[in-house]
């Protein structure tokens, strides 16, 4: 009976625990990012050349959210790359040198060690190239976050669309929603858990109260509606999400309990 | 986002994410259950059934003491 008393109460312990952490957090912790496809269609013909690429291909998979897959068709004319998403093409690739930087990139390092760090999320902001319109949104999201009682756990990094060596990584950001592509607008993404990219903030929709119900959602309890239907699109990064420090949300809401909401 | 396959006209008319709109409409959280108020008959039951017990109480003594009385005479 004893036994069972301590289970019942171990349990609720558990239970009480899972409720209360928030989505940041959780996503941190529990939400492991889905996995990409990269795969090599050929004809069947490979030179020592391609084994090796296949190879290291291969070996740098294995760090990182993407499988290799190489696979043969005989109406393949020339070898290609194909990268999917959620059984959806993300993108396509004719040569092995047009790989580089796609399983890893400097941006993607430094955000991924922000959140590695304990870091509530990572802002990133999306410009287009167009000052008129950067500028403009960028001062808005820079003086909401000054103005947020979570700016120390916040950190915002800017990326221009047409960054040749970001090339991959704007590419799945563009991906997270279907349209994105054609829009030319600024746009704001919430980076957070391993490397989880939520549908973006963009042109008007980048306010001071749209900003704030982000922060909101990643400063929340974490439901089971959220983790039933989680937000967003995971991004292909090769991080070892392996004992990130403690999330550094929960001292300021623990000295601030008024800060906790759902 | 589970909004971006809608039609729209212009950015202006572009969906909000889905997880921006729960979170504003508080649809992000279990909505705890609201309380209905039911129609309350206890009250009534209790004074009735009360009353029931007295007066078969009485009735039963009545009863009891009439038929010791005619007892007595006899």
């Amino acid at each position: 009976m004893k036994i069972r008393g301590f289970r019942i109460v171990w349990f609720a312990a558990i239970l009480s625990m899972a409720c209360t952490t928030k989505v940041s957090e959780w996503f941190l912790l529990n939400a492991v990012p889905d996995k990409y496809i990269l795969v090599y269609y050929h004809n069947g013909q490979h030179t020592d050349k391609v084994k090796w690429q296949n190879n290291e291909l291969d070996n740098e998979a294995k760090v990182a959210n993407v499988l290799f897959q190489p696979i043969q068709k005989e109406d393949v004319k020339e070898p290609y790359y194909a990268l999917y998403y959620n059984n959806r093409l993300q993108a396509e690739y004719s040569r092995y040198d047009s790989l580089r930087t796609l399983f890893s990139s400097p941006l993607r390092r430094e955000i991924a060690d922000e959140l590695m760090d304990g870091k509530l999320c990572v802002m990133l902001f999306l410009k287009t190239g167009i000052p008129e319109k950067d500028e403009r949104r960028m001062e808005i999201i820079q003086h909401t976050i000054s103005s947020s009682p979570f700016r120390d756990v916040i950190t915002l990094k800017e990326l221009d669309r047409n960054n040749w060596e970001e090339k991959h990584f704007v590419s799945m950001l563009l991906q997270v929603e279907s349209d994105l592509k054609e829009i030319q607008e600024p746009m704001l993404f919430g980076i957070f858990g391993q490397f989880r990219a939520l549908e973006p903030l963009l042109a008007n929709g980048i306010s001071p109260e749209n900003i704030n119900l982000m922060i909101d959602f990643l400063t929340a309890d974490c439901s089971c509606l959220i983790k039933d239907n989680l937000p967003g699109m995971s991004i292909l990064s090769e991080t070892s999400w392996e004992n990130p420090e403690p999330a550094m949300v929960n001292k300021i809401l623990d000295d601030n309990p008024a800060l906790l909401h759902h | 986002m589970k909004q971006d396959t809608i039609g729209y006209d212009s950015l202006e008319a572009r969906p909000l994410p889905k997880w921006l709109t729960d979170q504003r409409d508080g649809l992000n959280y279990y909505q705890p259950e609201m309380p209905k108020m039911m129609e309350d008959h206890s009250l009534n039951i209790a004074v009735v059934s009360t009353g029931a017990i007295i007066i078969i109480t009485l009735l039963l003594f009545t009863a009891y003491f009439i038929w010791k009385k005619r007892k007595k005479i006899k």
